[in-house]
């Protein structure tokens, strides 16, 4: 299976929830879901197409909303990169670590850093930040730079 | 009597006494530092002194000028005290043990019974050592030692015994003095004792592969990870002597100990062959990892205790006396 | 049951991590990782920093595996870019990243040794190593950080005199390596302590998304330099080492047959690398795109995703390293293992918690960055 395949079969098996969906080059593929079908897509991209490696989640502060970027890679080879946004007042989605037990630190990461919550993950204790990290504040939102953190966590 | 006792204290505390052991222990921790560098391609202790052999000296001295800190958890009693005891068990033990070619400085009927008894006592010095720390480490290390005495400290004993019914005599002294009639070195006789007894003296040391009370990266320093200052001088200075008492009982029991060779004085032939035996501990615990408590005793019992059995067996039995 | 620390200090760890295991007699039960004590806040540096500068902060990601970080570096903003590295560029690339992994397992091999108590062979390991790091430094002018990669190529060639000398050095290091491998597979005690100890089945494996050589010693046939192959990779003969046992002995194996695959790929480099330019000029501006660029680095595949927004700096920049993808796994092996068996298991991984971590950016006690200036630190030194 190459690269155009998978996007063919993504395309009449997702049909409209497929928003985006590019081939930047060989074995790379960036598809992007509606965050109502990302469940139904990851999957069905991880036990029908065969896409059992994560790589890493990727979270990227648009603006007004949080886009995920699931790495994942089938057969080592083809790297597959779904997007889903989620609005950043609230951002939820439900958990893959049921899909893919592999996920489990990457979900915690980017909880940790972006503060979006992973509905059904067994532990979202604070992976990276400090034990008396202030609860709300996520570093790599855009809104919080380097000088805007320092001053909420030491005020005086 | 006045004449004697002087001759007594004078050989007690300085030579072949405190003094001279105190100096011998420096000596070979120095030989084994150099030789264990050299096997591992290193250079070892090379400022101090002529190739560095004032280093454990000068490192003892160090030592007793640190600051001395007692943990607020540990017993204060244990603590203090095992350090002492630690550095004074081998001292003692090494008094029954000839030296110098005539008769050791403390012997007695059964010296060698009173030589395991203090051989033990040394691992459960260092039992209560990690216990009075109160430290996680040293718990773990303490009860590492004392389980692994479980292990090696039967055969041990019977390697100990072999020599001693094939002399007839439980005196070190009659032992070694047995052996110089006619060249009867018992390690031609029972070279089976004496491979255990080496390997049973490894364990005793905490030497790789059976360093599993100290193991650095499981447990820091184990049973020792507490102590600073001047405990710390006085458990590697034991340490030393442990050294020198085991080369000694080995060099002793199957090397022919202290006997004049040729036109060589006893002391001399004495320093050659527990030099030697330093040096073949260096080499062992060289070229071996280290192995898991469970795997050690388990292998202890499997292997060495029968052999050690049928050792004492082929000795009762006249093959090898 | 008992709950036993392990680290951030502890002797088996270099790098402060925490690990809460919970004990029932001498066997674990439960494994709580903890990790973030050395987060630097790399992936918000990103941010605030231009192509270039990043350039020397990917480098500065990690110490040991630095050249596969620039490697996957460069090779995102190549590709944000649309340029690609000219041939013999590509080659050099291969050529340094192999070394790298060379010096890279042959100090895994020695710190393995040393977790097991067999100090003699960590030494040697250790002494070895200097060859490789020798040739690194007539290579690049650096032992560590090589700095050999940049934007659209690489900083320097290799002459027809280097070629010879790393030749030679890559004979002495194979004999040895030969000769290690050889007493590793027979020497009782290594064995004792390493088959059957930390074992992840091919299916946990998987499922956990483990990666690099500890995937490959539970039989699983996955590189990124020949699935998804990169600089030169393509052009290159080579085999995927993989060991079926999944303990600790197989990702020994594993390792130290991969030094003898590095050096036959190196060799082959080295005869087959194509004359031309080492680097190509590139544009100024990076126009808005995004790309993910992998290599495989000493440890695992290493994944970096770059968000451009053709502004000077990144708008996102990703990295995940191979020990952060291990992790799971490595939970999985330790639990059932022996106390003992602790540290070889945790360093079975080749952990590289620097890597891992990069987000703390600022000093809990007194909020300052960590850049200290020359007359700062002497300043310090004589009052301390």
């Amino acid at each position: 299976m190459d690269e155009n395949e998978v996007l063919k079969e993504l395309k009449t098996r997702l049909g409209d929830a497929v928003i985006e969906a590019e081939v930047p080059r060989k074995r790379r593929i960036f598809v992007k879901v509606k965050v109502e079908s990302f469940r139904e897509s990851a999957r069905f991209l991880v036990k029908e197409l065969g896409f059992k490696h994560i790589s890493t989640i990727t979270g990227v502060d648009l603006g007004d909303s949080i886009e995920l970027i699931y790495h994942l890679a089938y057969q080592g080879s083809i790297e597959l990169s779904l997007k889903v946004d989620l609005p950043k007042r609230e951002p939820k989605i439900s958990t893959i670590t049921d899909l893919i037990p592999g996920a489990i630190l990457y979900e915690r990461e980017v909880h940790d850093l972006l503060g979006v919550v992973f509905e059904g993950h067994p532990d979202l204790s604070p992976l990276l930040l400090p034990e008396k990290w202030p609860k709300g504040i996520h570093p790599l939102r855009k809104e919080y730079s380097l000088e805007s953190i320092r001053k909420t966590l030491f005020k005086g | 009597m006045t004449e004697h006792l002087l001759t007594l204290a004078l050989r007690v505390l300085i030579y072949p006494g405190a003094l001279f052991l105190i100096f011998l222990a420096f000596l070979y921790e120095w030989v084994d530092r150099k030789f264990l560098a050299r096997v591992q391609n290193r250079y070892g202790p090379l400022y101090t002194g002529p190739s560095g052999i004032l280093q454990p000296f000068a490192d003892f001295l160090k030592l007793l000028s640190k600051e001395d800190i007692i943990p607020a958890a540990a017993d204060r009693l244990l603590f203090n005290l095992t350090p002492i005891a630690y550095s004074t068990l081998p001292l003692v033990a090494l008094l029954v043990i000839p030296i110098d070619g005539g008769e050791a400085v403390l012997a007695f009927d059964g010296d060698l019974i009173f030589v395991m008894f203090l051989l033990t006592l040394i691992v459960v010095t260092v039992f209560l050592a990690g216990l009075g720390s109160m430290s996680r480490f040293s718990i773990i290390g303490g009860v590492r030692a004392a389980l692994q005495m479980l292990g090696y400290e039967i055969p041990m004993g019977l390697a100990l015994i072999g020599p001693a019914v094939a002399a007839g005599s439980l005196s070190i002294t009659d032992i070694v003095r047995w052996q110089s009639t006619g060249l009867r070195w018992l390690i031609l006789l029972q070279p089976l004792g004496f491979a255990i007894l080496v390997c049973c003296m490894l364990a005793e040391l905490e030497y790789v592969p059976f360093d599993i009370p100290e193991a650095e990266t499981e447990i820091v320093a184990g049973w020792r990870t507490e102590f600073s200052g001047r405990k710390l001088a006085l458990i590697r200075l034991g340490k030393d002597l442990e050294v020198v008492l085991a080369s000694a009982l080995l060099a002793s029991l199957y090397l022919g100990g202290a006997q004049p060779l040729y036109s060589l004085p006893g002391s001399i032939t004495f320093l050659i062959k527990t030099v030697l035996v330093v040096l073949l501990f260096t080499f062992l615990r060289g070229v071996f990892a280290r192995f898991r408590i469970d795997q050690m005793v388990s292998g202890m019992w499997r292997y060495m205790v029968p052999l050690a059995i049928l050792q004492v067996i082929l000795v009762e039995f006249g093959v090898g006396r | 049951m008992i709950k036993v620390p392990f680290g951030p200090q502890h002797p088996a760890l270099k790098e402060p991590e925490n690990f809460t295991f919970e004990i029932d007699g001498d066997i674990v039960v439960a494994v709580k990782p903890r990790i973030g004590y050395n987060h630097r806040g790399i992936e918000k540096a990103f941010e605030q920093r231009t192509y270039i500068q990043n350039l020397y902060l990917a480098e500065r990601i990690c110490g040991i595996c630095s050249d596969a970080h620039t490697t996957c570096y460069t090779q995102a903003v190549e590709s944000l870019l649309g340029v690609e590295a000219p041939p013999r560029a590509r080659y050099i690339r291969v050529i340094v990243a192999e070394l790298e992994r060379i010096h890279s397992h042959s100090l895994w091999l020695g710190i393995a040794a040393h977790e097991i108590g067999f100090d003699t062979l960590f030494f040697y390991y250790w002494r070895d190593r200097e060859v490789v790091m020798d040739l690194l430094e007539s290579i690049s002018g650096n032992r560590v950080h090589y700095a050999m990669n940049t934007i659209g190529g690489v900083r320097r060639d290799i002459s027809p005199e280097k070629v010879s000398m790393i030749k030679k050095g890559l004979d002495f290091l194979e004999e040895r390596m030969k000769r290690y491998i050889e007493m590793m597979k027979t020497d009782q005690t290594v064995l004792k302590r390493t088959e059957g100890v930390g074992v992840l089945k091919r299916r946990d494996a998987i499922d956990l998304c483990a990666v690099g050589p500890t995937l490959r010693a539970s039989g699983v046939k996955n590189d990124v330099r020949a699935d998804d192959p990169y600089a030169a990779y393509d052009e290159i003969p080579f085999n995927v080492v993989t060991h079926d046992g999944g303990d600790v002995l197989s990702r020994i194996l594993v390792r130290c047959e991969e030094i003898l695959e590095s050096i036959e790929i190196t060799r082959y480099a080295l005869d087959h690398m194509p004359e031309g330019m080492t680097r190509v000029r590139v544009p100024m501006a990076v126009p808005p795109g995004e790309t993910v660029s992998r290599v495989e680095a000493p440890r695992g595949e290493l994944i970096h995703y770059a968000k451009s927004n053709g502004t000077a700096r990144p708008e996102r920049y990703k990295v995940r390293s191979p020990t952060l993808g291990n992790i799971p796994a490595l939970c999985k092996m330790l639990i059932g293992c022996h106390v003992a068996d602790i540290p070889i298991i945790l360093a079975g991984i080749d952990p590289c918690f620097a890597c891992m971590d990069r987000m703390t950016f600022i000093d809990l006690r007194n909020g300052d960055e960590w850049v200290w200036t020359m007359q700062e630190l002497r300043r310090r030194y004589r009052n301390d």
